[in-house]
């Protein structure tokens, strides 16, 4: 198991760090317990878009709520910006996406943008500037006067990432943002969480969708039934050092074979030939030929 | 487990602590509330009213539910029930008793509308002997009046229930000393109307008591208005001047009106 | 400790989001059709001819209704915006936000109390004005029964349809108190309705508690007295003669009467709510 952690930049709070965190629920009246998180240990600097990754069950969620202060942990601690999570002043500087999120049926999309910011904290006269702003962010100005409740589940992920967004916190947690959701929402999620590292913000994202995250995180953490896997770069994780990719014309067979020979007089392997993949939903958004289009 | 007893007795606790200094300081009001309501006989409410009201009672809708029970009451006087009007009578003053309208009107039923029903029920007044009508009349009169005593004890200081029973006493009873008493005591209460003075100095006259009659009427005139028409001022005045040629009262002694401020003494 | 002004504002906010869903749930035309109903209760008694009674009937039949279904609406209300919040992880998002939990009750039951404030509103201001239009007609048409002048005191009216709301607060906080700590929005209700009749109920098993010859028993009735409120209380101002309003000594006790068990009943949600893992 490999646990790489990158220490933060000298006299900056980490985003995020979590010290030895446990967390059991208590299963049925015979007094066993589940334990949720098991000694799970990191840091998060900022700036970064570091990924928490597992399967289902592993832990992922269960890690966000105690880290938002919305469970209390059986051991550890988690501090956000150095504040306890347990406090409630370690969330102003929080944006929280829930798993599948579901909001206010009652209300409009801009009323739902302005509940929240208000709850923040914001006030006029800057508060309806900023929610136009991040309503248009999301691409959601044409649908903020329809009732939530009328939403497809794509303008519920973006209007969830609105009111994330409202109160332009120095952290972001996104669960699961990209599930359920297609290749064009994937695109402009992303797009958007590069654009909010480029301004310096930590983003925390966690998924079961390994290849859709790989792609912009910077770090990675994977559970498994509530413990560390594994952590660290992704570069790092990912690649195999001690052998390369080259990408070439196509070879004849004949060439083929020179080559391998070559390598071979070098003491060296030619360890697969294949054909270049495009990734399909590179080709889907290509063919779209627009990243950014909302569908209602 | 152990915890969330833990927790629910210390809810209790602080909820048991909290509503005991509450109730302290709360109880004058309650004792006085509690005073004002008979006790609550469910047994005769649900037999009167069906099952289904006794939660409605449970729920704390007595106005409403005695308000029903009225309501029945008139459906079940149009078809002459005697017995389920009379216990709907009683019922509805045990459910609430405040309105003085259920109890006046309940005891003009059960004095002048039950002798009627229970004579045609027996025959009819060709058919019943006089002295069993009699009777009838008698036993209901006296039934409203202790069903007017009832309301006294909730209502004391009404003039409208010593109307009532001098009204009852008179035209039932043909009591006409204890009619002029009733009447008296309707007078002595705040707010009681012009005529029962009239009243009870005219039952006074006939059963000869004369003189306490005219004393009456000469204290009464005085502190009547004479702009007011229900005071009818110059009436007693005239009764008054009658009542002193029948005594034989002179001239010298005669009551002479002075111009004294309206207002009752 | 949070800032109080803050605090206030975050409290306010969801107060309003609350009594904002409650009235887009289709409250208002409830309340319309109540008002109908009570008109059209109005003109039915008309054919019975009472006379002065008639009024009585009318007063009863409104404040009826506002027990009846504003308990209803006090429970279910309490309970589904409750519950929806914890069912739909609405209430995850706005925890997620710097608002204490306390705050999250608080709003709650603040917009619960403006909506039955307003139910209980509308309902007496609409009994204000059947009742004094129809006594002004039966002053026409009966007027020795009404010789001593109007027989209807229309500001004890008002303080009966303000001592139901009281009520009715009481009623919402008890409710809130289960829904913090109940697994299910049907549990809250049952518990909301039970609570309901013991309230009702409360001084009849203190009765009997205190002529039991045990002190168990006394003990009983005593704790029973204490741990729920007697709604009977509010009925104060039922009767609508003058003469028969209630003392405003009287009435303000009832107020803090009913204050009290409120402040209790939502402290102790607060401090319910803070345990329970969403």
């Amino acid at each position: 198991m490999s646990r790489i952690t990158e220490a933060a930049p000298a006299g900056s709070a980490p985003a995020v760090e979590i010290r030895g965190l446990v967390k059991e629920f208590a299963v049925g009246l015979r007094g066993l317990k589940l334990r949720a998180v098991d000694q799970l240990s990191l840091t998060i600097a900022p700036g970064q878009i570091y990924g928490l990754l597992g399967p289902n069950g592993s832990g992922k969620s269960t890690t966000i709520k105690l880290l938002l202060g919305l469970l209390p942990p059986t051991a550890g601690e988690c501090r956000i910006f150095g504040v306890p999570s347990q406090q409630v002043t370690a969330r102003r500087h929080v944006g929280y996406l829930p798993e599948s999120p579901d909001f206010y049926r009652h209300l409009s999309g801009r009323e739902l943008v302005r509940y929240y910011a208000r709850l923040c904290g914001l006030r006029a006269p800057a508060l309806e500037a900023r929610i136009e702003t991040v309503i248009a962010s999301v691409g959601l100005s044409a649908a903020a006067d329809r009732r939530v409740g009328t939403y497809s589940k794509g303008m519920l992920q973006r209007i969830g990432l609105a009111q994330a967004l409202v109160h332009d916190p120095r952290l972001l947690i996104l669960d699961e943002p990209t599930a359920g959701v297609d290749p064009v929402g994937t695109a402009a999620i992303t797009e958007l969480l590069l654009g909010l590292k480029a301004q310096g913000k930590t983003v925390l994202i966690t998924s079961h969708l390994l290849a859709q995250i790989e792609d912009i995180c910077d770090r990675v953490a994977i559970l498994d039934r509530g413990r560390l896997l594994l952590e660290g770069s992704v570069a790092e994780l990912v690649g195999q050092r001690e052998r390369q990719s080259l990408l070439v014309d196509a070879l004849l067979p004949a060439e083929l074979a020179e080559l391998r020979a070559w390598l071979a007089a070098k003491g060296r392997s030619l360890h697969a030939v294949e054909t270049p993949r495009e990734r399909l939903d590179r080709i889907f958004l290509d063919r779209l030929g627009e990243q950014k289009s909302p569908r209602v | 487990m152990k915890s969330k007893a833990w927790a629910l007795l210390a809810v209790t606790v602080v909820l048991a602590s909290a509503g005991a200094a509450l109730d302290r300081m709360v109880q004058p009001v309650w004792s006085a509330a509690r005073a004002r309501q008979p006790t609550l006989r469910l047994e005769s409410a649900t037999a009167g009213l069906g099952q289904g009201v006794t939660l409605a009672l449970l729920g704390g809708f007595r106005a409403l539910v005695a308000d029903l029970a009225w309501l029945r009451m008139y459906v079940l006087w149009e078809r002459r029930d005697l017995p389920a009007c009379d216990s709907l009578i009683r019922l509805v003053g045990t459910l609430d008793p405040r309105p003085l309208d259920f109890w006046l009107n309940g005891a003009r039923i059960i004095a002048f509308d039950f002798p009627v029903w229970r004579i045609e029920a027996e025959g009819g007044y060709e058919r019943v002997p006089g002295s069993v009508q009699e009777r009838i009349n008698r036993e209901q009169a006296l039934a409203a009046l202790r069903h007017l005593d009832d309301a006294m004890r909730f209502h004391p200081r009404t003039p409208d229930l010593w109307v009532e029973r001098a009204g009852i006493e008179l035209n039932r009873l043909q009591d006409l000393s204890a009619a002029a008493e009733s009447y008296r005591r309707a007078w002595a209460e705040p707010g009681a109307p012009y005529f029962a003075a009239r009243l009870h100095a005219e039952l006074l006259r006939r059963v000869g008591r004369r003189a306490e009659a005219l004393a009456f009427l000469i204290q009464l005139h005085p502190a009547l208005p004479p702009d007011d028409e229900g005071a009818a001022a110059p009436r007693v005045l005239e009764r008054i001047q009658e009542l002193e040629r029948e005594l034989g009262v002179t001239a010298e002694r005669a009551y002479r009106p002075a111009l004294a401020a309206p207002g009752r003494p | 400790m949070p800032d109080f002004n803050a605090s206030c504002l975050r409290i306010f906010f969801i107060a309003q989001n609350t009594a904002r869903e409650a009235a887009r749930q289709k409250l208002f035309s409830f309340v319309l059709i109540l008002a109908f109903a009570l008109v059209l209760g109005a003109r039915w008694f008309r054919d019975f001819n009472f006379g002065a009674p008639e009024l009585k009937f009318l007063a009863d039949c409104g404040f009826g209704a506002m027990a009846f279904f504003g308990s209803a609406l006090t429970i279910v209300a309490t309970a589904q915006l409750f519950f929806s919040e914890i069912e739909s992880r609405t209430a995850l998002t706005l925890l997620a936000k710097p608002v204490y939990r306390g705050e999250f009750i608080l709003g709650k039951f603040l917009g619960v109390l403006a909506v039955i404030g307003v139910f209980c509103g509308v309902l007496t201001l609409l009994l204000v004005a059947v009742l004094w239009r129809r006594e002004g007609e039966l002053m026409a048409e009966f007027p020795e029964a009404f010789r001593s002048g109007r027989s209807v005191d229309l500001g004890t009216v008002v303080i009966a349809g303000g001592l139901q709301w009281l009520k009715l607060a009481v009623l919402a906080a008890f409710t809130l108190l289960v829904a913090s700590f109940a697994q299910t929005q049907l549990f809250a209700i049952i518990t909301g309705f039970l609570v309901l009749v013991i309230c009702h109920l409360q001084y009849l098993a203190q009765d009997a508690y205190a002529r039991s010859g045990t002190w168990l028993g006394r003990m009983g009735g005593a704790a029973l007295a204490a741990v729920f409120p007697n709604f009977q209380l509010f009925a104060l101002a039922d009767s609508l003669a003058p003469a028969d309003g209630p003392a405003w000594g009287d009435v303000m006790r009832v107020v803090l009467y009913a204050g009290g068990y409120v402040v209790v009943g939502c402290a102790l949600a607060v401090f319910s709510f803070r345990q329970r893992e969403i």
